[in-house]
């Protein structure tokens, strides 16, 4: 699709202003540069306008004028994506949802929530947890991410291994097509006749519609959760403990592990004593009887697979503390290099201890370090690769190892992404995963919701790079920065 | 693959007789019967178990059907990934059996098991009390591979539990009744067979009853395996299950007795027998027959469901039950019209309420008379425009079941 020429944005943005409000048409070049980029901060591209509509009829009204301009559109929710999801392409309209904010209905009866797209993923569950409820999926980013963007990227978080994802928790959707129509897709009601549309639209990244009402399922929270951090040698005994407890039959909540450097950056940033060896943290949450047996099972498959040590918190206050040592990773491993990129891989959860020698090699063949946290009971894994961009030549083997990792979560039978989304980063790696026909069945089901490929194009299909175009270092998202979030 | 033969009365779908049916043994033969199919132009149907066969409209005509009973390899078990890959055609009890010795089950129950096939649950998004906890085929499904309606075969998903990579064919393909492709193999997530289970049962409830206590098991945190109210003369027999350590289904059972107590309700633990026979009781009613009408409705409707859908249905069933599932939101009515204009008179009526409440109703199966003075599937949902534009990208030509799915796809 080419750029159409300059001289007609001018009138687009008349035509929207006059829709959205001149304060909600974003022209100024000092006011696109928030929109150059989302959580994934290279690769920045300038959109031509950025429009952000108050209500559904007004996306409506949008999108038809920007289609008829013959123009992309680039939806986007609060710019958290570490995938490049929600970057821009040359000549585009970024939509922004984040004004559509409101919680419009809450039925505990029925256990849903109807909400706008641009409501905050934490806002839902505080919403109802005084009546004791939540929304399951929670991606570290729960603070500041939002709804809408969580349907695009089928989110997860720590607590999908027994809750699911994104795509287990909507019960239905309102949303605007490439023609301007809007559809509602499922209902308040299991089984709806007919294909599983929601099925096509959650996790497709922004490219079958602008979603403008999304309605929820909510969970009673469970009455007890039990917590406890086990101290390993090595990954391979931590691996071997996640093995025996998923074996026992027990489903935990969460099960997480960090390998030594990660533990190393983790102290940095948060004074925990933890030894720099690895360390497992897991939830079992469920009536009381059942869990306590379960933490008892897991702690004694624990000890038996080697564990030198573990901690059962005292308190809320000591268990917050365990999870913020986890939480904070990501962002510690700034304490212990200059620079570092966030992969995000799947792998069959019962070569955990191999894959992680395997990537431990591999970095050491060119030179590198890799620290490790990752979601053991589901096998995916976060290396952070760490180099120093000030040395010539570091972050391109980084890039190319952060690849070469991804490439081999694939030989092993596993996903080149399990929560970050393919976006316009991974695109190039669904080749490694899938063949032509698989893709091109994909690209069907995309083309029938948007023949013209007029939202989002660019991500999650292969195609050529463009010049200059590298994946590239992660850097911390401004709430982040704040202490407002983490994430993992 | 052995030569075509052609088709007879017990090859039909849905009153269709097929001039052709193709059993291929492999995949690869499947693809290759597929991609000859679309050469020459030829209708197809694809056929499993037979047990969801009566969903749907007849099709517009059939020159072919392509049965899966060959394709029954398991294709990879990892249990310590708690995977498993398996053709279309193998029949869940023979899976769960081969799950069993290795401590594990696909957490799918839908009536039928000897004969439902892997390939057709997923097609026909069928399931039983188990949904309750584990969710359906699309919780479950993690990777699929299908025959398209051109012959090209194409995968979607993978083999791990966790992935986001590309547009989510695998759930795309549950329900879609072979209108979309063959499902030539799926991927499944798997869980551990429960160490101990206990159901307990509470006689003669009225919908009220039932939905408060349902209402009040979720309020006290109680997190039942399976819950189905049964019933066949207006009164509603609730049986709660609970699966998972024994502690913990000691401790649950125990609480919900007493939940009953306070409530004053009459309840019972039923033995390992009573158990059986509780559900048994389920499985009968569920696949009862010839007309088998599927509900949907808010959970906490209940009481108007079964005073304006589920009653009506039962005066025109005479002799019929109600098997319905409380937290899900989801059951069936099944047995014997009276005539087909006393049960079109009740459909409609029942149709109209539960389309009020935000829910449908669908007939599962239904006789031939019935078919012909009621639309099986009621009206089109908003979203058929969406849903015609798929099927014309995959299936251009409609040549997979046209005329079977919703709306006339």
């Amino acid at each position: 699709m080419g750029t159409p020429p300059e001289a007609n944005l001018g009138e687009l943005a008349r035509r929207i202003a006059a829709v959205v409000g001149p304060r909600h048409c974003v022209s100024d070049p000092a006011e696109l540069l928030t929109y150059e980029a989302d959580g994934l901060s290279h690769g920045r591209v300038r959109p031509a306008l950025v429009v952000l509509p108050g209500s559904e009829s007004e996306v409506a009204e949008v999108v038809k004028l920007v289609r008829a301009s013959g123009r992309p559109i680039v939806p986007r929710g609060s710019g958290t994506g570490l995938s490049g999801g929600a970057r821009p392409v040359p000549g585009c309209v970024v939509m922004s949802l984040t004004r559509m904010k409101r919680i419009l209905q809450v039925d505990l009866e029925n256990g849903w929530a109807r909400v706008e797209p641009g409501v905050i993923n934490l806002d839902v569950s505080r919403a109802v947890s005084g009546d004791g409820w939540y929304y399951a999926p929670d991606p570290s980013s729960q603070p500041v991410c939002s709804i809408g963007g969580n349907i695009a990227e089928n989110s997860g978080g720590a607590h999908c291994l027994k809750y699911g994802f994104t795509v287990n928790h909507v019960y239905a959707s309102r949303m605007v097509t490439a023609e301007g129509e809007v559809v509602e897709i499922g209902g308040p009601s299991l089984d709806v006749p007919g294909y599983d549309l929601l099925a096509a639209l959650v996790g497709s990244e922004g490219m079958v519609g602008v979603v403008t009402e999304v309605t929820l399922r909510l969970l009673r929270k469970p009455e007890a959760t039990r917590t406890f951090l086990a101290v390993f040698p090595s990954t391979d005994e931590g691996g071997n403990a996640v093995s025996g407890i998923i074996a026992a039959g027990i489903l935990p909540a969460a099960i997480e592990m960090m390998d030594a450097l990660a533990i190393k950056a983790a102290k940095a940033a948060t004074g925990l004593d933890w030894p720099e060896t690895c360390v497992l943290l897991m939830d079992a949450d469920g009536p009381v009887a059942e869990v306590e047996h379960v933490s008892r099972r897991a702690i004694e498959i624990a000890r038996a697979a080697g564990a030198t040590e573990v901690k059962v918190p005292r308190d809320e206050a000591e268990r917050q503390l365990m999870w913020k040592g986890r939480k904070s990773a990501f962002a510690a491993v700034g304490r212990i290099s200059p620079n570092y990129m966030v992969e995000d891989g799947v792998i069959p959860r019962s070569e955990i201890a191999k894959v992680l020698r395997e990537i431990e090699s591999m970095a050491r063949a060119v030179g590198l370090r890799v620290a490790n946290v990752f979601h053991a009971g589901d096998g995916n894994l976060h290396p952070l690769v760490l180099y120093d961009a000030r040395n010539p030549g570091e972050e391109e083997r980084a890039a190319k190892l952060g690849g070469d990792i991804l490439k081999m979560c694939v030989r092993h039978g596993g996903s080149i992404t399990g929560e970050h989304g393919v976006g316009a980063e991974k695109a190039e790696h669904m080749a490694d995963m899938f063949g032509p026909d698989d893709l091109e069945t994909m690209k069907q089901v995309r083309f029938a919701f948007d023949g013209d490929a007029a939202f989002n194009p660019g991500k999650v299909f292969p195609a050529t790079r463009l010049c200059g175009e590298r994946p590239g270092p992660y850097e911390p998202h401004p709430v982040e920065k704040a202490g407002k979030a983490e994430r993992w | 693959m052995a030569a075509p033969r052609p088709g007879t009365e017990a090859d039909a779908v849905l009153g269709v007789v097929p001039r052709t049916v193709l059993v291929p043994e492999t995949v690869e033969e499947a693809v290759a019967a597929v991609g000859a199919l679309a050469r020459d132009r030829m209708r197809v149907a694809f056929v499993g178990g037979g047990t969801d066969l009566e969903l749907g409209a007849p099709p517009e005509g059939l020159d072919a059907v392509l049965r899966t009973e060959r394709l029954t390899r398991v294709v990879e078990h990892a249990p310590s990934d708690q995977i498993v890959a398996v053709e279309a055609g193998l029949p869940l009890a023979e899976l769960q059996r081969q799950l069993a010795a290795h401590g594990q089950r696909l957490a799918i129950d839908p009536p039928h098991p000897e004969r439902a096939t892997a390939g057709g649950i997923v097609a026909a998004n069928a399931f039983g009390p188990l949904r309750a906890r584990y969710g359906s085929a699309r919780d479950l499904i993690i990777g699929v591979s299908l025959v398209r309606a051109d012959g090209v075969l194409a995968r979607g998903g993978g083999k791990v539990v966790k992935n986001v990579a590309g547009f989510d064919l695998p759930r795309l393909l549950v329900g879609s009744l072979g209108t979309l492709g063959l499902v030539a193999t799926v991927t499944f997530r798997l869980h551990p067979l429960p160490e101990a289970a206990a159901t307990l049962l509470f006689p003669g409830l009225d919908a009220d009853q039932a939905w408060g206590l349902t209402r009040e098991m979720r309020s006290r945190q109680l997190e039942p395996a399976a819950a189905a109210a049964l019933s066949a003369v207006g009164r509603l027999d609730l049986g709660v299950r609970f699966e998972g350590f024994g502690p913990g289904v000691a401790q649950q059972g125990d609480r919900l007795l007493d939940l009953g107590r306070k409530a004053g309700l009459a309840a019972e633990r039923l033995d390992e027998a009573g158990a059986r026979a509780f559900w048994e009781r389920h499985d009968r009613l569920r696949a009862a027959g010839p007309l088998r009408a599927k509900l949907a409705a808010p959970p906490a409707s209940l009481p108007a469901v079964v005073r304006d859908a589920t009653d009506p249905l039962l005066r025109a069933l005479p002799g019929g039950g109600f098997a319905w599932y409380p937290t899900l939101g989801l059951g069936f009515a099944t047995g014997s019209p009276a005539s087909a204009g006393a049960v079109r008179a009740a459909a409609e009526q029942a149709r109209a309420a539960l389309h009020g409440l935000g829910g449908s109703l669908v007939l599962a199966a239904a006789p031939r008379e019935v078919r012909a003075v009621l639309d099986v599937w009621g009206p089109p949902p908003p979203s058929i425009g969406l849903m015609r534009s798929l099927k014309a990208r995959l299936d251009p030509e409609r040549r997979l079941a046209p005329g079977r799915f919703v709306g006339g796809i």
